[in-house]
C-alpha cells in the first residue's frame, strides 16, 4: 500500500466549528487510480487536501509510502511534496508570467538538476501529453485543455509517488476532459502512476479503478 | 532555499509582468533616488558656501593670534611661515576698534556715527590670501602706499542692500568720514572702495593700510592675527604643527574651522536637516516599496499557494520578491544617479542658487552617492521583504483561494 490513513479527523475552527473529516480510515494502493465522490461539502476536497499535505488534519495519521508525514515541519513537507508529490488543480494553477516550458521545468530547477536536464525531461513530458507545439507559450496564448496537460505535465516531471487531482476537468468542455481523463488512465496503466482525483461528474467513474464516496466527512463505500 | 529559482522567477516577473507598472515603480525609486542625493547636496552646497565663505574672507585656513599675555605677534616669521611647503601666503592683521563718523554737509549736524571693526592689511599680501579684492562693488582696492584711503564693507557704507542698511554711514566711494581709532587719534580717511562679501559680520569690517596702521598705533613689524592660506582645505592640523616648529611656541593658532562659531552651528543646524530630510527620504522610499511589493503579493497569493504547493520554500518565494524589490531600487539608483551627475548637477553649475551666504551649487561626493545608494537598497530589502514573508507565511490554501 502506498496511502493509509487512521483516524483522520479535520475540524474547521470558528464561531460554529465544522468537522469536516469525521474518523476517516482508507488504504490507497500502489498504481490505484481512485477517485473521491459525493455531493459538495462532503469533505472529498478537504480529504485530498490532508493527504496531499496542502493542509493539516485536526487529528489522526497518514502514511506515505511507510512514512508518517503529519508530524512534519513546514520545511520537510515542502521537500515531501517536492520529491514526491504532485498536483493537478482545477483552475490549471499555472504562473501566467511562465511558458509552458518553464512551468515544467520549475519543480527540476528546485531539485538542482542542472540546465541542460531539466530542459529535456520538461520538453520530453510536454511531447508526451501532446504540448511538443506549445512550449513557448504563454497561459494566456493556451486553450483551457492545454493549459490543463501543461499542469499534468508539471505535476509528472518529478516523477511523484501520487498524483493528486482536485476537479481536473471541472473547467474543461467534454472533449477536453476526455482527453485529460484518458490521460490519466493511460499514466496509470502505462507506467503504473497512483492518482487520487476528487470528481463528481458521475461519468468520470469508468475511468478509475475504485470510487471512495464521501457524506458530511464519513466514507460512505470504498 | 534556491536561489537559482528566486532570480528566474523574478526576472521573469519583471520581463513579462506589466509595462506600466514596472516603469512607474522605476520613475518611482528614481525620483526617491534623485531625492535623497539632491537634498544632501543642496544641504551639503549650502555648508560648503558657509565654509567657503569663512575661508575666502575671514579666517583663510590658519589664524596666528597672540598669547593671551601678549597684545601683538612678531611678523617678521611671515617670511618663514611662506616657505612651508603647500602655503599660499600669509597677512598680518592689525586690529583695532573705531569709531567713524560721516558729516554729509560739513556742517556739524546729523552728523552719522557707529563703531565698526578696523583692520589693517598689506594690500599685496591680502590679496594672496582672501578674495576681498574680488569683492570691490564700488571704486577700489587698496594699494600698499595708501595712507588716506578706506576700504568699508557694504554694511558701513549702506546703500548696496546690506543687512543692517538702518545702521550705516550712507557714503559712497570718494566721501570722506573721520575714524577715533581706540588710542584716541583721529583722522580724515576717504573712502576709495566698497566691497560686498555675502558675510553680515565681513561687510561690517573697514580697512586702513598695514603702514597707515603702524602710524596710528606706533608700531612696527607687529601684528594683532595673521591668516595664512594654504593650497587646499583640510590638512591643517600639519600645517599648525610646521607653523608652531618656526618658533610660534606661545601664540594661539587655530584652523577656521574652530573659529567658525554661529555659521559652525548653522552648519551643524544644515547637517542635522539633511540627515532628518534624508532619514525621511530613505522611509518614504521603503513604504513605497513596501506598498508595491504588497499590491504584488496581494495580486499574487494564489501564486505563491501554487509556488507552496508545488514543493517551493517559503524562503525562496520571499527572496524572490526581494530580488524585484531590490531590481526596482538599482535601476531607480542607476537612472537617479544618472539624472544628478548628467543633469542636475551640471545646471546648478552653471545656474548656482543666490542664497545670503553665498552662491550655492549642489554638492554631490561620493560619500552622499554611497550613502544614498545604501539607503535606496536598504529601504528596498526592507520593504520587499515584509509583504513578501506575510504573503509567504500564509496557508497554501488560504493563497490558493486567493
Amino acid at each position: 500500500m502506498i496511502i493509509e490513513v487512521k483516524n483522520l479527523k479535520k475540524t474547521y475552527l470558528g464561531r460554529i466549528p465544522t468537522n469536516a473529516l469525521k474518523d476517516v480510515n482508507l488504504v490507497v494502493k500502489k498504481g490505484e487510480f481512485v477517485a473521491l465522490m459525493g455531493r459538495s461539502g462532503s469533505g472529498k476536497s478537504t480529504l485530498l487536501h490532508q493527504l496531499g499535505l496542502l493542509d493539516s488534519p485536526t487529528s489522526g495519521e497518514i502514511i506515505i509510502e511507510g512514512q508518517s508525514i503529519v508530524l512534519f515541519s513546514e520545511k520537510e513537507k515542502a521537500r515531501f511534496r517536492l520529491e514526491k508529490l504532485g498536483y493537478v488543480f482545477q483552475d490549471y494553477a499555472l504562473l501566467p508570467e511562465l511558458t509552458a516550458l518553464e512551468s515544467v521545468y520549475l519543480p527540476l530547477m528546485l531539485l538542482g538538476f542542472n540546465k541542460g536536464e531539466y530542459i529535456a525531461k520538461a520538453t520530453s513530458i510536454l511531447e508526451k501529453v501532446g504540448l511538443g507545439d506549445r512550449l513557448h507559450h504563454l497561459p494566456k496564448e493556451m486553450s483551457g485543455g492545454e493549459q490543463q496537460r501543461v499542469a499534468i505535465a508539471r505535476a509528472l516531471v518529478n516523477k511523484p509517488l501520487i498524483l493528486f487531482a482536485d476537479e481536473p476537468t471541472a473547467n474543461l468542455d467534454t472533449e477536453s476532459s476526455v482527453v485529460i481523463l484518458k490521460l490519466f488512465r493511460e499514466l496509470n496503466k502505462k507506467i503504473g502512476q497512483t492518482i487520487i482525483m476528487v470528481t463528481h461528474e458521475p461519468d468520470d467513474k469508468k475511468y478509475v479503478d475504485r470510487v471512495i464516496y464521501l457524506k458530511d466527512g464519513i466514507i460512505q463505500s470504498k | 532555499m534556491n536561489v537559482k529559482t528566486a532570480f528566474f522567477l523574478a526576472f521573469n516577473s519583471i520581463k513579462r509582468g506589466n509595462k506600466g507598472t514596472l516603469l512607474m515603480t522605476i520613475l518611482i525609486m528614481t525620483l526617491a533616488y534623485v531625492n535623497l542625493v539632491f537634498v544632501s547636496s543642496i544641504f551639503g552646497g549650502i555648508v560648503e558656501a558657509i565654509n567657503q565663505q569663512a575661508i575666502d574672507y575671514q579666517y583663510a585656513n590658519i589664524v596666528i593670534e597672540p598669547s593671551p599675555d601678549d597684545r601683538y605677534i612678531d611678523n617678521k616669521a611671515m617670511g618663514m611661515i611662506k616657505s612651508i611647503p603647500g602655503v599660499v601666503g600669509s597677512s598680518a592683521h592689525y586690529i583695532d576698534k573705531s569709531v567713524i563718523e560721516y558729516d554729509a554737509f560739513n556742517d556739524g549736524k546729523d552728523i552719522k556715527r557707529g563703531q565698526w571693526a578696523l583692520k589693517s592689511i598689506n594690500p599685496i599680501d591680502e590679496k594672496n590670501v582672501t578674495k576681498i579684492h574680488d569683492a570691490i562693488i564700488e571704486g577700489s582696492y587698496l594699494e600698499e602706499r595708501d595712507t588716506n584711503k578706506i576700504l568699508i564693507g557694504k554694511e558701513v557704507s549702506g546703500g548696496h542692500g546690506g543687512n543692517l542698511e538702518y545702521l550705516s554711514l550712507g557714503v559712497s566711494v570718494g566721501d570722506k568720514i573721520n575714524v577715533t581709532f581706540a588710542n584716541g587719534i583721529r583722522r580724515l580717511y576717504e573712502v576709495k572702495g566698497i566691497f560686498s562679501t555675502k558675510s553680515t559680520a565681513m561687510d561690517q569690517t573697514v580697512f586702513i593700510t598695514e603702514k597707515e596702521m603702524e602710524s596710528v598705533l606706533k608700531v612696527r613689524n607687529q601684528a594683532s592675527e595673521i591668516l595664512v592660506k594654504t593650497q587646499v582645505v583640510g590638512g591643517e592640523d600639519w600645517y599648525i604643527e610646521e607653523i608652531r616648529s618656526l618658533g610660534f611656541k606661545k601664540e594661539d593658532i587655530k584652523k577656521w574651522s574652530e573659529l567658525m562659531g554661529f555659521t559652525s552651528g548653522a552648519s551643524s543646524s544644515f547637517d542635522m536637516i539633511s540627515i532628518i530630510l534624508g532619514v525621511i527620504g530613505t522611509v518614504v522610499a521603503g513604504i513605497t516599496i513596501f506598498i508595491i511589493i504588497f499590491v504584488s503579493v496581494v495580486n499574487k497569493r494564489k501564486q505563491i499557494g501554487i509556488l507552496k504547493a508545488i514543493g517551493m520554500t517559503r524562503g525562496t518565494i520571499v527572496l524572490h520578491f526581494v530580488i524585484q524589490a531590490l531590481f526596482y531600487g538599482l535601476v531607480g539608483i542607476i537612472i537617479g544617479a544618472a539624472t544628478i551627475l548628467f543633469i542636475i548637477r551640471p545646471y546648478f553649475l552653471s545656474n548656482p542658487l543666490d542664497f545670503p551666504v553665498g552662491w550655492v551649487s549642489l554638492k554631490v561626493t561620493f560619500d552622499v552617492i554611497k550613502t544614498s545608494n545604501l539607503s535606496l537598497m536598504a529601504a528596498a530589502l526592507i520593504g520587499g521583504f515584509f509583504p513578501a514573508y506575510r504573503g509567504a507565511k500564509e496557508s497554501i490554501l488560504t493563497s490558493l483561494w486567493g
